[in-house]
Parts: C-alpha cells; sequence; structure tokens
C-alpha cells in the first residue's frame, strides 16, 4: 500500500508526498497533546504557575526591556555566521577551484571584515 | 567570465567601501562634505566609463546570461546616476545641517543606486528580486534618516511594512510563475505555454501586483504619500526618480521578454491602471498644500503617463517611456534641488514656506516653475516633447481614449503646478513679509539647478539629441 502511494505519478504528484509528511506533522504534536491533557492529574500550586526560568524563582517582573546591545551583537555575529557558511564549501572544494576562488574569497572576507570594522569603530562591540 | 560587463556595478560597490572606509577614518566633528565630494567624483568617473559600454550588436552577459548589460540597461544605469549624482550635489548642505548618520547617508545612496543599476541588467527574476531588494532596504533606512523626526520614523516603518507585503506578493508570484513555467530566466519563461494554466497566471498577475505596490499606481499608492512627505527631502526626490525609474525599467522588461505571449491580458489591465493613476494622481494633488506631498501625488500621475507608452508596448512606445523617465529625472532634480534648499532654511516645505521666494531667491522660483512646467508637459519644455511622443505612440497602437484621458489630465495638472508658481511670484501682505527671511543658495545648488533647466530647455528644443540615443537604448527588443 504504502509503495502504492508514494510511487510517483499513481496517485499523487511528485510533491504528495510531502503531503502527507507535512500532515503527519500536524496531526503527531496534537495527538501527543490530546492524551496527555485529557490523562494529567490537575493538583495546580502557586510554586508551578509561576514563570519557568530554567528552575531559578522569578525576581521582579517578567516583562523586562532586553538591552539593544544584546541585538547589535547578535547582529554582528551574524557577519561571522555568514563568513562561515560560505567558508566551508570553499575550503572543500579549494584545491580544484585555483587562485580566482582565492582571490574571490579574499574579497568576500575584505567586505565582511569592513563590516566589522564599521561595527567596531561605532562601538557596537562597547557594553555601555 | 566577462568582469567588464559588470564593471558599473563592481565600480559602485568600491564606491561604497571607498566612502565606508573615508567615514570611519573622518574625525566625528569635522565636515562630511568632503565624503559627499568622493562619491561625486566617484559618481562621475562612472557615468563616463557607462557611455564607452554602449555597443552595436550583441550584448555582454554575466553568470551565464542572468545579468544582462544591453543598451536600454545602460540607458537606465547612466539615468540613475546622474540622478543620484545631481541629488548628492545639492543636498550637501542638508546632509551637513540636518542629519545625524551623515557619512551612513552617503553609503546608502550609493547602496540603493546599486541595486538600481542590478534591477536594470536583470534578465530572470531572482537577479530582480536581489536588485529589488538591495534598493528597497536602503531606501527603507534613508527614508528615516531624520532622527529626530516622528513623520520620518513614520514613514520609515510605513513603507518598511508595505514594502515587505508587496516583496512577499511578488516573491510568491515568481514562485508561481516558476512552478508553471519552470524556469526564472525571463526568455525560457517567455517560451514556455503553461503559463495560460491557472498558476501560472495567478503567478502573472502578483508579480504585476508587486511592481504596481513599487510603482505607486492607484490603487496601491496608499504608502506614497506619507512616505514621501516623511521622508529627509533628497531622499524623496530619489524615491520619485530613481526608485520609480527602476521600477519601470525592470517591469517594462519583464512583461516584453517574459509575458509577451499574455500581451493580450495585461495589454488593456495597464491601459486602465494608468488612466486611473493620471486620473487619480491629478486631482488629488489638487488639494495638497505641502509642495512634497503635492509631487507625490503628481507622481503617481507621472506614472500613469508613463504606463501609456508601455501600453502601448511597441518600440515607439518604449523610446517615448525612456524619454519621458530621463527628463523626469531632470524636472525631478530641478523642483526638489529648490524644495531642499527650503527645507534647509526654513524648515518646511508647505506652500507657505515657498511665498514670495521670487523676492527672497529669484532663480530657485524659476526653476521651480520651469521644472513643474516640464512636468506638466507645456512647450518649450522637454515635458510637452515627452507627453507628444507618449501620446502619439499610443494613439497609433489604437487607444484614442487613453491619450485623451492624458490631454485631459496634463491640462488639470497645470492648475496645481501653477499654483505653486503663483505662491511663488504673488505680492506678499506685510506680516508674510516678515516671515519671508531671505534664502542662501548655496553655489552647489546653483549648479544643480542650473543643470536640470538647461537639460529640461535643451531637451524640449531639441529632443533629437535624447531620442537618438533611446533608439539605440531598445535595439535589444527589435529581435
Amino acid at each position: 500500500m504504502q509503495v502504492i502511494i508514494f510511487r510517483k505519478g499513481i496517485f499523487m504528484g511528485d510533491f504528495g508526498g510531502l503531503g502527507i509528511f507535512f500532515a503527519i506533522a500536524l496531526i503527531f504534536p496534537v495527538m501527543a497533546l490530546i492524551p496527555a491533557f485529557l490523562l494529567q492529574p490537575r493538583q495546580p500550586t502557586k510554586e508551578k504557575g509561576i514563570p519557568y526560568e530554567c528552575g531559578v524563582d522569578t525576581v521582579g517582573k517578567t516583562y523586562v526591556q532586553y538591552r539593544i546591545g544584546y541585538f547589535l551583537y547578535a547582529l554582528i555575529f551574524v557577519v561571522f555566521d555568514i563568513e562561515t557558511v560560505f567558508l566551508y564549501p570553499w575550503a572543500v572544494r579549494f584545491g580544484q577551484l585555483g587562485l580566482f576562488a582565492l582571490l574571490e574569497m579574499f574579497v568576500f572576507v575584505g567586505i565582511l571584515a569592513m563590516g566589522l570594522w564599521y561595527a567596531w569603530k561605532k562601538g557596537a562591540l562597547s557594553w555601555k | 567570465m566577462n568582469f567588464l560587463a559588470i564593471g558599473t556595478e563592481i565600480a559602485i560597490a568600491l564606491l561604497m567601501l571607498i566612502v565606508l572606509a573615508a567615514d570611519l577614518l573622518l574625525p566625528k566633528d569635522v565636515s562630511h562634505r568632503r565624503i559627499g565630494v568622493i562619491s561625486m567624483v566617484g559618481l562621475a568617473v562612472i557615468l563616463v566609463y557607462t557611455f564607452g559600454q554602449y555597443h552595436i550588436g550583441a550584448s555582454p552577459t554575466f553568470f551565464g546570461g542572468l545579468f544582462f548589460v544591453d543598451n536600454y540597461a545602460l540607458f537606465f544605469k547612466q539615468l540613475f546616476i546622474i540622478g543620484m549624482l545631481f541629488t548628492i550635489l545639492f543636498s550637501l548642505e542638508y546632509t551637513e545641517k540636518l542629519l545625524r548618520y551623515r557619512g551612513e547617508f552617503y553609503v546608502l545612496l550609493l547602496s540603493a543606486l546599486l541595486g538600481m543599476c542590478v534591477m536594470a541588467s536583470a534578465n530572470d527574476f531572482i537577479t530582480t528580486f536581489v536588485g529589488l531588494e538591495l534598493m528597497t532596504v536602503s531606501f527603507y533606512i534613508l527614508v528615516g534618516a531624520r532622527m529626530t523626526s516622528e513623520d520620518s520614523s513614520e514613514a520609515a516603518v510605513k513603507y518598511l511594512i508595505v514594502g515587505a507585503a508587496s516583496t512577499a506578493v511578488m516573491l510568491y508570484g515568481m514562485s508561481l510563475v516558476y512552478g508553471a513555467a519552470g524556469s526564472l530566466v525571463f526568455s525560457e519563461v517567455c517560451r514556455n505555454i503553461h503559463l495560460f494554466y491557472a498558476a501560472g497566471l495567478a503567478g502573472v498577475i502578483m508579480v504585476i501586483i508587486g511592481f504596481f505596490f513599487k510603482l505607486s499606481v492607484i490603487p496601491f499608492h496608499m504608502w506614497a504619500p506619507d512616505v514621501y512627505q516623511g521622508a529627509p527631502t533628497p531622499v524623496t526626490a530619489l524615491l520619485a526618480m530613481g526608485s520609480k525609474a527602476a521600477g519601470i525599467a525592470v517591469f517594462m522588461r519583464i512583461l516584453y521578454t517574459a509575458f509577451p505571449i499574455l500581451g493580450n491580458f495585461w495589454l488593456p489591465l495597464l491601459a486602465g491602471f494608468a488612466a486611473l493613476c493620471m486620473i487619480g494622481g491629478n486631482i488629488m494633488a489638487i488639494r495638497q498644500t505641502d509642495i512634497k506631498r503635492m509631487l507625490a501625488y503628481s507622481s503617481i500621475a507621472q506614472a500613469g503617463y508613463m504606463m501609456v507608452g508601455m501600453a502601448a508596448a511597441d518600440l515607439a512606445g518604449m523610446k517615448a517611456v525612456l524619454f519621458y523617465a530621463m527628463l523626469y529625472v531632470f524636472a525631478n532634480l530641478g523642483a526638489f534641488a529648490v524644495l531642499t534648499v527650503i527645507d534647509t532654511e526654513r524648515g518646511g516645505t508647505s506652500r507657505r514656506d515657498i511665498t514670495g521666494l521670487a523676492q527672497a531667491a529669484p532663480l530657485l522660483a524659476a526653476v521651480m516653475t520651469i521644472s513643474l512646467l516640464s512636468m506638466a508637459g507645456i512647450p518649450p519644455t522637454a515635458g510637452f516633447a515627452g507627453k507628444l511622443y507618449l501620446f502619439t505612440a499610443v494613439v497609433e497602437r489604437g487607444y484614442l481614449w487613453l491619450a485623451f484621458v492624458g490631454f485631459v489630465m496634463s491640462m488639470i495638472s497645470v492648475y496645481y503646478y501653477l499654483m505653486v508658481a503663483k505662491a511663488m511670484y504673488r505680492d506678499l501682505t506685510p506680516e508674510e513679509a516678515e516671515y519671508a527671511a531671505p534664502v542662501y543658495v548655496p553655489l552647489t545648488v546653483r549648479a544643480a539647478v542650473l543643470v536640470s533647466v538647461f537639460a529640461t530647455l535643451g531637451l524640449g528644443i531639441c529632443p533629437e539629441w535624447l531620442a537618438s540615443l533611446t533608439n539605440a537604448a531598445v535595439q535589444t527588443f527589435m529581435r
């Protein structure tokens, strides 16, 4: 039965398998949550009701403003992230790609370094 | 790979990095005017270089044909570079006085220019999208560049939200076109008959709607007036000429090279929306008292005129659109150079701020009037020649009613353009005369406005110069 469903072009088109996968992905968490919801014993206490903060008691209000510094750091991290993403495939094929790819990578890393220089100079890396 | 083909883009990117480095190396409290000068010199060199790229015969390509440097793209690139060059020239003073992040301002202007140039050369949907996003994301930031102004921030957020929504629509449309045609390259899409199926048609419609958003075609124009009014004046100028021309450049290429077989479907659509734009834009402009907002509505109408040429869908129509786009740049340069000075000196661009400008700065008042008359299409300005080309082209294709709407609406537009002239030239009441402070006109602005006026009048008297260039530009489409 399974074979027939998933074989291309018999019951469904190329993306039919993907559709079934998607349906299962939708149903699965629901199936897991509903029995738990029905079966669970309910004995709420104050301790259980407080927001979860890695097991530590919450201090003060839960809605606080985060420093913009966190987001700046995250953005600068993306610079290195992108660099790594492109450096890996380049490094794997480096031998075959030759001199041209080497220069190309220097240009790429140079532009990213420029961005880092900018962020550094403008004080995005100092924790004020 | 032929790197000379993307020489313009590489040069602009390089210039961008140089300007960024210059900004970092310059001490904080020093005038940033020299950074503007660096970018202008760089742009002038690039402009001269692009003249050398015009060619007869096969056009150079890059990335296996995804990036196409034909005369058509070159024409538009020159248009963007000219617009950017003179915008920087007349806004040196403004930038120095009103903006906090001055170095970044120039860098972002150049990155927007890079995006426009990529769009002009794009020969597939992904390249189009990358260029479009590079341009719009730069503009999101530029629109909000007046850090202390609430209007500016509001405009930026509005532009971001509407821009993101329209991008999503367009991108989804592109994915449907890919699903139907099996390719993203324009010529491949054109060859594929499956576009006639429902998904393909839906994709085509969504792509067209996406461009209508970007070109602020009525009824997708709601964002334009607020964004134009809130943005820093030089940025408004670039939105009106650069961003719009870039949208038209790539929209026209897509319609003629990717979807020509669907012509029967989009031609009436284009004609209808063009009429809607001309009528709505001109009528809503009448009631505006802020000049920037008025020019926003007027730019909606101008987009309508250019779409008239696109609806003609032949070489004459294309030439007319190119001609009109170029003269619109010069008219805009004049008008916005004046507005930028007014904004710097008097802190606003309402009709009250320009009252009595003829006495305070006669040159500026004259330039403003000539530029506005060119937009209205009064001879001997270039606007007349441009509209003549547009309407002749469309009448020859049988859309007599569309040309008629254009004529009537041009006449209506004269009214509100002349209202501005009247405010500048009329006699002042005593209390107004007290308010009307003298206006300092920097030398750079004088240079910029004189160039724009000479171009506007010169092209009005001898339109053949530009017409021969547009002839060369549309050669690509004569297959």
